[in-house]
């Protein structure tokens, strides 16, 4: 069977736009009355009144600073995010905290199966079915990272095998012992991964990886094919996070990522005004909201993922609508010496044209009136004196072309930057204020 | 989506409630049924009409 759901993922577009708006109506009810946000966040606001798409724009979105707020209230520890009574709660969950106090996310048995009933569509559209052995090198806690992939792939009847609690070099054996055929992984971990085999005298090809779905980060399309080159597998991109869930994958087409319609609303906002929907092509503003869960409801959440807009047909006969990129967080935007630069683009400069490059770091940082933006490169041990100058001065060159930046290249001896398993943390802007 | 299947997800909906009626001094079978309820809902959800 190609679809997880033949009959919504093939339904016509003028019928999910018709089931999510009846939908979108009906959580905006329940919010109403059962989360303390929204009863405040949407008094004078009647759930009749939303009849097309366009109506949306009466709703405010939702920020994460106002969820703060809100979840300093009681009930503890959910505050007036919390859309059911506490004692349905059956987990905790929290964000990362990256920008600010973690948000902390309730759901219940009921909110949990509808988070991986959509989570199915993201890991059956990249190819995980039954046969699957699926290994996770990851330690589960209180991020839902790979929770939903694993309750996901159990579901579809896939076998977890959970690889927690060893080491890289550990789990490089375990996925040899056991015969894993797919895995769930950051991108940066993928390529770690990879090396460590390599050290070990082992093929990353060889391990026996047929599918790798990723997750965590921004992965850009030659980070995707470098995966692809060394496992010589099929690897799979998605987009979600702790509060709205995951809410797009890629199907075997590999080109952008179909929304998971009628679970989301997704829409995708210039960055500028948040205010009308970008056309096909271009980049606004992901603004989420999930359908169906009721444990933490969220209406208008904007994610502050940076997306292209692709388009609502694919080749693989799908109907839902497409990211065609995912950008990165606008957090991750800065401005340096006046031009809007993302971290994204270095990553996709690097793997794409520089196997030779293992690791790297970007650091920006004031020197007097100057912004200095800074590439630090860990080349692969074998890359000789002259080539290792020859890789420095064509790095320069190809990212000013592709930045429109100089920057300072420093080549780090092997070994010497740091690995990350889950978000990678290789951008830096050490400037006290950031433009 | 095929109208017979709506009504399989109702019957089994009006059963689990049934069964939580007649059982109410068990909490396991009360759970259970409960949890036959929380899919029910994800049934619904997955089954809208066209």
């Amino acid at each position: 069977m190609k679809y997880w759901n033949p009959y919504l993922e093939t339904l016509p577009r003028e019928s999910l736009t018709k089931i999510e708006l009846s939908y979108f109506k009906n959580i905006l009810s329940y919010a109403k009355t059962h989360s303390k946000l929204y009863q405040n966040k949407l008094k004078g606001i009647e759930p009749e009144a939303i009849k097309t798409l366009d109506d949306l724009k009466k709703i405010p979105l939702t920020e994460k600073e106002e969820m703060r707020h809100y979840q300093e209230m009681d009930p503890f520890p959910y505050g007036g995010l919390l859309g059911t009574d506490i004692e349905r709660v059956t987990t905790f969950r929290q964000t990362s905290g990256t920008t600010g106090k973690p948000i902390y996310v309730p759901e219940t048995y009921e909110s949990w199966q509808w988070r991986i009933e959509a989570w199915c569509h993201i890991l059956y559209m990249s190819g995980f079915r039954p046969h699957h052995r699926v290994f996770l090198p990851f330690v589960y806690n209180v991020y839902v990272a790979f929770w939903e992939g694993h309750y996901a792939a159990e579901k579809l009847g896939c076998e977890l095998i959970p690889g927690g609690g060893l080491d890289t070099k550990g789990r490089i054996h375990k996925i040899l012992e056991v015969k894993a055929n797919a895995m769930m992984n950051t991108p940066t971990y993928g390529l770690h991964i990879a090396e460590e085999a390599k050290s070990l005298g082992i093929d990353p090809s060889s391990l026996g990886i047929e599918r790798m779905l990723c997750a965590g980060e921004p992965m850009p399309e030659a980070t995707r094919r470098k995966l692809e080159e060394l496992f010589k597998c099929h690897v799979f991109d998605h987009i979600g996070g702790t509060e709205p869930c995951g809410w797009a994958g890629m199907c075997e087409v590999k080109e952008g990522m179909h929304i998971i319609e009628p679970f989301f609303l997704v829409e995708i906002l210039d960055r500028e005004t948040l205010q009308r929907e970008v056309k096909e092509g271009e980049t606004g503003v992901a603004v989420v909201t999930p359908l169906g869960r009721r444990s933490f409801p969220l209406i208008r959440f904007n994610t502050k993922d940076l997306v292209v807009k692709g388009s609502a047909t694919c080749p693989c006969g799908r109907t839902s609508q497409k990211i065609k990129e995912v950008v990165g967080r606008i957090d991750d935007l800065r401005k340096v010496r006046g031009v809007l630069f993302s971290p994204k683009t270095v990553e996709e400069v690097i793997r794409r044209d520089f196997p030779q490059i293992e690791e790297f770091e970007i650091i920006v940082e004031r020197r007097g009136l100057m912004d200095v933006i800074t590439l630090r490169a860990e080349p692969h041990s074998e890359l000789t004196v002259s080539s290792i100058e020859q890789t420095k001065n064509e790095l320069q060159e190809r990212l000013k072309i592709a930045t429109n930046l100089t920057f300072n290249v420093i080549m780090e001896p092997p070994g010497s930057l740091p690995r990350y398993m889950l978000k990678a943390k290789r951008f830096k802007d050490l400037r006290e204020e950031k433009p | 989506m095929n109208e017979q299947v709506r009504e399989e997800i109702k019957k089994i909906e009006e059963s689990a409630l049934r069964l939580q009626a007649l059982a109410k001094d068990n909490p396991a079978i009360v759970k259970n049924a409960e949890i036959i309820l929380n899919f029910v809902y994800i049934l619904k959800f997955i089954t809208p009409e066209g």
